[in-house]
């Protein structure tokens, strides 16, 4: 399974990116439940990490190809857990989407992006010509959509729509036209105000207008924009040290260990620290686009292409509600937010990108 | 389901190939510009405005927290203290700690002696306050109670005893109503520019001496700086602040066993009484009745209670010293003979025939004594307090003379003690009477007056200012409560200087008449005798003031307790150069001879015990202005 030269030929850049950034992910873990009745978090966030690189190990030792043949397999699998869980799904903040598994729960649902993107990936390598059919766009559409209404009914919307950059890949690679993506960005954006007055449900508006304006409501909604951008600016350019974030330390960001772990970061290593981390992100992303390029065939190139664009989606969301440029929505950090089953599965699917490249030269 | 990838024709061509790299590269570029705006937005929070957002997160963590200072001391004019602070000890419960909460409320229960529900609902109280904010089960516990939980630290770790400073009134209602009490600030007086920097929960001064002089007990609140969390739970502390400073204590005019002496005579009688040095104003003792525990104050005690003292028939907290205004009766045919005898329309050799009542305008005057007093001359008729022979001189000298002498020897106006709320008393005059009733002054109304009766009112502080006037030839003094400040460090600032209200110009030859009919009145058979001390040349005058009209005539004893007349004693002692003057009020006492002559008798015993026994501090706490 594994030759010796394909281990030579490993993307080392890539793979010590990602690690440098579960380090990194430890230490702010380990800083933001310090001292508080979280603590044991920073130990169990070990243990996803070690489980993560294991399974990505995993997902990196065997040929993608044997993996995209048995995609639907996988992909079916997933469905049925995920159906599993509208009856019997363990409810954690109103979210019928977690499985119990002895003392952790799982979630499903991120695994789930995975298979579904090694099931579109597989679909669309060998069922395409040079550009889109009505039955190919049906088909991304189902492959994606059915994963994404089973999570959105359980319900977690948050989740669900992380889906959607896999459909961005496939339809902008797969040959639409730019046209025919310009219809496609302005329908929204037009439907906008219907959306507005008949879709959004009123802590949603409340969100967006907290976001443009969060001295509307600073001890609600705009609480967490304003404590994480004094957060993020109190750190200046060094940062207040590891452990010495004010802001984090006193408990006074939401959700420091998940949602706004970098806000710690940047609290507690400025803008150094940041601009670390956010090449980082650059790097997996960067490495991930180069993987795409030299991918042998088109599996690879939506391999690698799906995974980064589900990873850079996530890392763009989370940071942009971090630093005030997008409001709030509740998607954690990849390889960086404390939580075993984003860690877990971010892994395997890096495994899967780094399996692009090892193998980009096998004929 | 499986397929091999090697038979599928997924091999890239090459123009699939240029146009994914295309798109790929856009792709590319399109994050990097994205990660070029993180980059600059965090280059403008972290580094461009990083200095405002470190104080806004300064301000989040740092919490200035108020450290309220211990109040000023209130002492005796010896030093002996008379306010001070105790440590009372409150019951609290952690909230974080309680492991079995119908356990933690049975044992706070049987401890604290409260019913569960009680407890219960004091818990119920702090459902809306941070988890950590510890809940105040029972305040002010005993000893007993308080070592006993403490001693059991281990086993009950979520209840505590947190100590607080409270004031203690040491003799519980002495003198109650000149210490006054202290409660937490209103909302209304938040807004007072007297009351600037307090914050609500802040305890300040709201009677007596407690609220007339609240500047110097209040000190100087002090300041620590902590860290809190989002919650607002104190973290840590730093190493800057200030500590509070305690209050001034202040020595009081008050000598303890003169106080404690007065209290004693006056038993549960209702009235007032107050004693004063002549030559300076100072307050020897004071007392209101019926009165009550300022310790109930210190406590945050319930409504009901509030409501009780308040709706009192008898006014507990009514200060009769110097906010009640009663007739003076005969102390006013003091005044009525100075006017006159100042007035030139009496000498003292005019002598006037009493038959027991006189016919003045038509109407009928009764004396008191029945039977009359037969021809006397000024002196007796002070002595033997004759109506009719006041009745003549009011009528002959009329209301303006006699309104004119009232105001010049201090009633009608407030004294200016160094106390809140102080009365100014009434004495009539034709302006009076058209300025409050509207109507013209009858002449009839004089001959009422001429005797302390009718619309003339004054208060017991008056009457005592009064006495001193007389006792020291002429000089009206401010009384007043306050000694002097001990300032911080035992240093004592200047003594309070007597001030002069006025000097009235009375002649010696006037002077004379009455403190020899005075003297009379205690030491030769008058109405007074049973306030006379051998060797002390009491002097005094008793004044019996009716509550009804139909009271004249008929004996005190007669009457129903309810509209039993009023009872005046007031003089002072020795004659020559005073070393005390007073005013005893007896509320429905009957006779100022009968039920306020003893208890100055009493408290002018012990004043001359101490004066011919002195103590080292009683030397030091004499005022030196004596002549």
């Amino acid at each position: 399974m594994l030759e010796r030269r394909s281990i030579h030929s490993l993307d080392w850049l890539l793979a010590l990116a990602v690690l440098a950034l579960c380090a990194v992910s430890l230490g702010m873990v380990y800083s933001a439940t310090l001292g508080g009745p979280l603590s044991p978090l920073a130990k169990k966030q070990l243990i996803y990490v070690a489980l993560g690189l294991a399974a990505m190990i995993i997902t990196l030792a065997v040929d993608y190809h044997t993996l995209a043949s048995v995609s639907y397999l996988f992909y079916a699998a997933s469905l049925v857990l995920l159906v599993y869980l509208l009856f019997f799904g363990r409810a954690i903040a109103n979210t019928r989407g977690w499985l119990e598994l002895g003392p952790v729960n799982f979630q499903p649902a991120e695994m789930t992006k995975i298979t579904t993107l090694l099931a579109l990936s597989s679909y669309l390598s060998r069922n395409r010509s040079s550009s889109l059919t009505p039955g190919n766009m049906g088909a991304i559409l189902l492959i994606v959509g059915l994963p994404v209404v089973l999570i959105a009914r359980q319900p977690d919307l948050g989740t669900a729509l992380t889906f959607m950059p896999l459909v961005v890949v496939a339809v902008f690679l797969g040959g639409i036209r730019i046209r025919t993506i310009l219809i496609l960005v302005m329908i929204p954006i037009l439907a906008l105000p219907l959306l507005w007055t008949h879709y959004l449900q009123d802590y949603q508006k409340e969100r967006v207008l907290t976001f443009l304006d969060p001295a509307r409501d600073p001890k609600g909604a705009g609480y967490q924009v304003l404590q994480s951008r004094i957060a993020v600016g109190s750190g200046g350019l060094i940062g207040k040290g590891f452990l010495e974030g004010t802001q984090g330390q006193l408990k006074f960001l939401p959700a420091q260990h998940t949602d706004f772990i970098f806000a710690l970061l940047a609290e507690e290593r400025g803008f150094l620290g940041s601009l670390v981390v956010l090449s980082l992100y650059f790097i997996v992303i960067y490495r991930c686009i180069a993987i795409a390029r030299a991918a042998r065939d088109l599996l690879g190139v939506y391999l690698a292409m799906g995974m980064m664009a589900l990873f850079a989606c996530q890392v763009l969301i989370n940071i942009g509600v971090v630093l005030g440029l997008m409001p709030t929505t509740g998607v954690p950090l990849p390889l960086m937010s404390y939580g075993g089953s984003s860690m877990i599965t971010t892994l395997a699917g890096f495994g899967l990108v780094l399996n692009v490249w090892m193998r980009r030269l096998v004929n | 389901m499986t397929w091999d990838y090697r038979s599928s024709k997924d091999f890239k061509d090459y123009y699939e190939e240029r146009r994914l790299q295309r798109r790929i590269g856009f792709v590319f570029v399109f994050l990097s510009g994205i990660f070029l705006a993180f980059l600059f937005k965090l280059w403008y929070l972290q580094v461009v405005n990083g200095e405002s957002y470190r104080r806004l997160a300064d301000n989040n963590r740092l919490r200035q927290v108020v450290e309220n200072p211990l109040r000023g001391l209130l002492l005796d004019r010896e030093g002996r203290p008379i306010v001070r602070n105790r440590i009372a000890f409150n019951v609290l419960l952690d909230r974080e700690k309680i492991k079995q909460l119908d356990q933690t409320v049975a044992t706070l229960s049987r401890v604290l002696d409260l019913p569960e529900s009680t407890v219960r609902q004091r818990i119920a109280r702090y459902r809306n306050r941070p988890v950590f904010e510890p809940v105040i089960v029972k305040e002010d516990v005993d000893m007993a109670e308080a070592a006993y939980l403490e001693s059991r630290r281990l086993e009950l770790p979520e209840i505590s005893v947190a100590i607080e400073p409270k004031r203690s009134y040491e003799d519980g209602h002495l003198a109650a109503h000149a210490l006054g009490y202290v409660g937490e600030i209103s909302e209304s007086q938040l807004g007072k520019p007297r009351y600037a920097g307090y914050q609500l929960g802040d305890v300040i001064g709201k009677a007596g001496v407690e609220v007339a002089y609240d500047g110097d007990l209040a000190g100087e609140k002090g300041w620590k700086q902590v860290i809190v969390n989002s919650l607002g739970r104190e973290m840590r502390e730093l190493p800057v602040g200030k500590r509070p400073v305690q209050g001034n204590a202040l020595r009081l005019t008050i000598d303890l066993d003169l106080q404690r002496e007065l209290e004693a005579a006056f038993e549960d009688k209702m009235g007032s009484a107050v004693f004063l040095d002549p030559y300076s104003g100072e307050v020897l003792a004071i007392i209101s009745k019926p009165s009550y525990d300022p310790n109930v104050f210190a406590r945050r005690f319930s409504a009901e209670e509030w409501k009780g003292l308040m709706d009192s028939e008898t006014h507990p907290l009514q200060n009769r010293a110097i906010q009640s205004k009663f007739a003076p009766g005969s102390v006013f045919k003091i005044v009525m003979s100075i006017a006159a005898l100042e007035s030139g329309k009496a000498s003292p050799a005019r002598t006037d025939f009493c038959p027991g009542y006189a016919y003045i305008y038509g109407r009928k005057f009764l004396c008191h004594q029945e039977g009359g007093h037969g021809t006397l001359a000024m002196v007796e008729a002070i002595k033997r307090s004759c109506n009719v022979y006041f009745y003549h001189l009011g009528k002959d000298m009329g209301i303006e003379i006699i309104s004119e002498w009232a105001h010049k020897l201090g009633f009608g106006q407030r004294t200016g003690i160094d106390l809140m709320h102080e009365e100014a008393g009434t004495v009539p005059d034709d302006a009076w009477k058209r300025r409050t009733r509207n109507e013209p002054w009858y002449p009839g109304e004089t001959i009422s007056v001429s005797i302390g009766q009718g619309a003339v009112e004054v208060t017991p502080l008056q009457m005592a200012v009064f006495a001193s006037l007389i006792g020291n030839g002429g000089t009206q003094y401010r009384p007043h409560l306050l000694l002097r400040r001990e300032i911080r460090g035992g240093v004592e600032e200047e003594a309070h200087a007597p001030e002069v209200v006025s000097k009235v110009e009375i002649k010696p030859s006037t002077l004379k008449v009455v403190k020899e009919a005075m003297w009379e009145v205690v030491n030769q058979g008058g109405t007074g005798t049973k306030a006379a001390i051998p060797g002390r040349d009491v002097c005094g005058k008793t004044g019996t003031a009716q509550v009804v009209k139909a009271s004249a005539g008929v004996k005190s004893e007669k009457l129903a307790e309810s509209i039993r007349d009023n009872a005046w004693f007031v003089g002072f002692a020795p004659r020559d150069n005073p070393r005390i003057a007073f005013a005893v009020f007896v509320e429905r006492g009957g006779h100022g001879g009968e039920a306020a002559a003893p208890i100055a008798q009493r408290v002018m015993l012990k004043f001359f015990d101490k004066l011919d026994h002195p103590s080292e501090e009683t030397r030091i706490a004499r005022a030196p202005q004596h002549p």
